[in-house]
């Protein structure tokens, strides 16, 4: 994994995240902005997607299955969390599709550890 | 949108969507996660990983039954889902040797940052007021 990368996609993650959670309080609707917030978060993950389609197979750990299905996960939920919240017209909406930023952000807490011990060793 | 506000809402609307999210996110984590540890290593810690397969199990009813608005069946899912928790989480502080790998319950849900724990108390909270409602 590259560090940087890394850092980048939790932060942006997390800034969705607390957005949306702000938007929850207010009681907005999903709207147009939302989607491009959740998709910068999405180009943020698919990069890191690339990124270890690049790296990880040269590397000598044996977790390999288990980093890309954990990476593939934390791209689809955010995806899946924008349909199902943008349906609803409460301010839950929104607040669904908040939460999913903080289950992203905790997908690449373990997608770092199964880099640092699984597979980035020795 | 008054006509919006009064027309009868299902379950998984509002709060409920939230609440659907994370246990849709759970069963399937905890699921494929079990599956994963039973098929690799289910001999170095049988108890845990059952636990955890069980757990995805509850939370999956739990997902559907919010979903296809069946609240009894819900209430019933979560309020398993709380004994459980609290149960298996007094049992692994009491007894670790019975835990030497972590499960979803185990120390009431410390290795999922305690969402295990909170997820069915505000579950019941939630389907008490909508019953109530």
């Amino acid at each position: 994994m590259i560090e940087w990368l890394y850092l980048a996609a939790q932060g942006v993650a997390l800034a969705m995240s607390a957005w949306f959670f702000v938007d929850t309080a207010r009681s907005r609707q999903v709207g147009r902005r939302h989607f491009v917030g959740v998709a910068v978060l999405v180009a943020f993950l698919l990069a890191q997607l690339v990124a270890g389609i690049a790296i990880v197979p040269g590397e000598p750990g044996t977790g390999k299955g288990l980093f890309f299905s954990y990476l593939v996960t934390a791209v689809l939920v955010p995806v899946a969390a924008s349909f199902w919240g943008s349906i609803d017209r409460s301010r839950w909406g929104i607040g669904t599709v908040a939460a999913s930023g903080v289950v992203v952000a905790a997908l690449m807490l373990r997608i770092h550890q199964i880099w640092e011990f699984q597979i980035h060793v020795g | 949108m008054s006509a919006e506000v009064r027309a009868p809402r299902s379950l998984a609307d509002g709060f409920g969507r939230l609440i659907v999210l994370v246990y849709v996110v759970f069963a399937v984590s905890a699921g494929a996660r079990a599956g994963y540890q039973v098929a690799t290593k289910f001999a170095e810690a049988p108890l845990s990983f059952t636990l955890s397969a069980v757990a995805a199990a509850i939370y999956l009813v739990a997902a559907v039954a919010i979903i296809r608005g069946a609240p009894r069946t819900a209430l019933a899912a979560v309020g398993v889902e709380l004994v459980g928790v609290l149960a298996v989480g007094a049992l692994s502080v009491a007894n670790p040797d019975w835990f030497p790998e972590p499960s979803v319950w185990s120390h009431f849900g410390s290795g999922y940052g305690y969402v295990p724990l909170v997820l069915p108390v505000a579950g019941v909270v939630y389907l008490l007021r909508r019953r109530a409602a």
